[in-house]
């Protein structure tokens, strides 16, 4: 088990990425800028901008940045691919990033997480609602801190 | 025998009217009906939805991946392009556990943890991996509760530790990466923004389960 070099451990934990990257990051980031180019293309986009406007405003964010906190919550990534197609549009700044990118994280991949976390160490599901609820208040203090720091 | 039977259920098999109208949008998405559209219905076009790579017009602005690009080409290659980050911060991390670094996290960590979190200094392990694997640290979760090692109460708080940001360091450096360069504070900020969330999550669990679950989870 020890007869391995520094340089073999470090090529499996890069295989690990490559695993990783082909099975998770690229399709999800995928079906993120599908979704964005469909938002974008229907006119959606502008849509959930307006209407999410005067909530995103508390945290410094234009209205459309709700769609990284939305995606977030399906996969991290995916919000990761969100985030940057909205910057590469020129919706979102380095700042609006720099605010959203803790939220994306604290509320990322819920919906994965319930089965693979919670799940697997046995929680009741009665404390799902809360667990998630801390996850989304946490996002939402965390947008607070980084507005201040942004 | 059985072929058969497969063969007599497929025919029986009733299309709910959602089949219907799945295949008719396969099929005016992939004909390229509407390939010139404008407005909101050129989404219902397969190639547009495929989008374009860039173009590099700007030596020094565009990547690889050019600029003005869109949709699943755009997707793909920006996608692409996190994989060197993920690959070395993967390495990087396995090479540091290798080493023994995350025995060290460990070690320095336990003491601190029934203070902070209200959880023993046994799950220092688990709450290491967690911060590098969700699926690690739930399992490692997991097999302490089912040894007898955390109660009911500390399950429930770790567990809420873990929720929030799963596999914090790992999920951050690799697909955060791909936003680094965008951000206006240097980027171990928000990770220590995390960790510190992550503890005030476990907290308000902390708080919750000592306030209304006293006489269920007591026993």
């Amino acid at each position: 088990m020890n007869d391995k070099t520094v340089i073999d451990v470090f090529v499996d934990g890069a295989k690990k990425g490559w695993h990783v990257g082909i099975n998770n990051i690229i399709p999800n980031v995928l079906m993120a800028y599908v979704c964005i180019q469909i938002l974008k293309l229907t006119g959606l986009l502008d849509l959930l901008g307006n209407v999410f406007a005067p909530v995103m405003a508390i945290f410094g964010l234009p209205g459309q940045a709700i769609m990284v906190l939305i995606s977030a919550l399906m996969s991290m990534g995916g919000a990761v691919g969100v985030a940057h197609a909205l910057y590469t549009n020129g919706v979102l700044t380095g700042a609006h990033i720099t605010i959203l990118i803790p939220a994306i994280y604290l509320m990322g991949s819920k919906i994965q997480y319930l089965g693979r976390l919670l799940g697997t160490v046995g929680v009741n599901p009665k404390y799902y609602p809360i667990m998630l609820g801390i996850s989304i208040c946490n996002a939402v203090i965390s947008m607070f801190i980084m507005r201040l720091l942004a | 025998m059985d072929k058969q039977e497969k063969q007599n259920n497929a025919a029986d098999t009733k299309v709910s009217i959602k089949g219907y109208i799945a295949l008719a949008m396969a099929l005016i998405v992939f004909s390229g009906i509407f390939a010139g559209a404008q407005g909101w219905i050129s989404a219902f076009d397969f190639d547009t939805l495929c989008g374009k790579f860039g173009t590099m017009k700007d030596g020094s602005k565009a990547t690889f991946a050019g600029i003005g690009g869109n949709g699943a080409k755009d997707g793909f290659l920006f996608a692409l392009g996190l994989l060197p980050s993920v690959m070395l911060a993967m390495g990087i991390i396995e090479v540091v556990e290798h080493l023994g670094g995350l025995k060290a996290a460990q070690k320095l960590l336990s003491p601190i943890l029934r203070p902070l979190l209200g959880i023993p200094g046994i799950t220092g392990i688990a709450l290491v991996s967690s911060l590098q694997s969700t699926d690690a640290g739930a399992g490692m979760t997991r097999v302490l509760y089912d040894t007898g090692e955390i109660t009911e109460k500390e399950k429930l708080i770790f567990s809420a530790f873990q929720f929030t940001a799963g596999g914090t360091v790992t999920n951050y450096l690799s697909s955060g990466s791909a936003l680094f360069s965008f951000l206006t504070v240097p980027m171990s900020i928000p990770l220590v923004v995390l960790l510190v969330m992550k503890i005030v999550g476990a907290n308000i669990m902390r708080l919750y389960v000592t306030k209304f679950c006293k006489e269920e989870l007591s026993s």
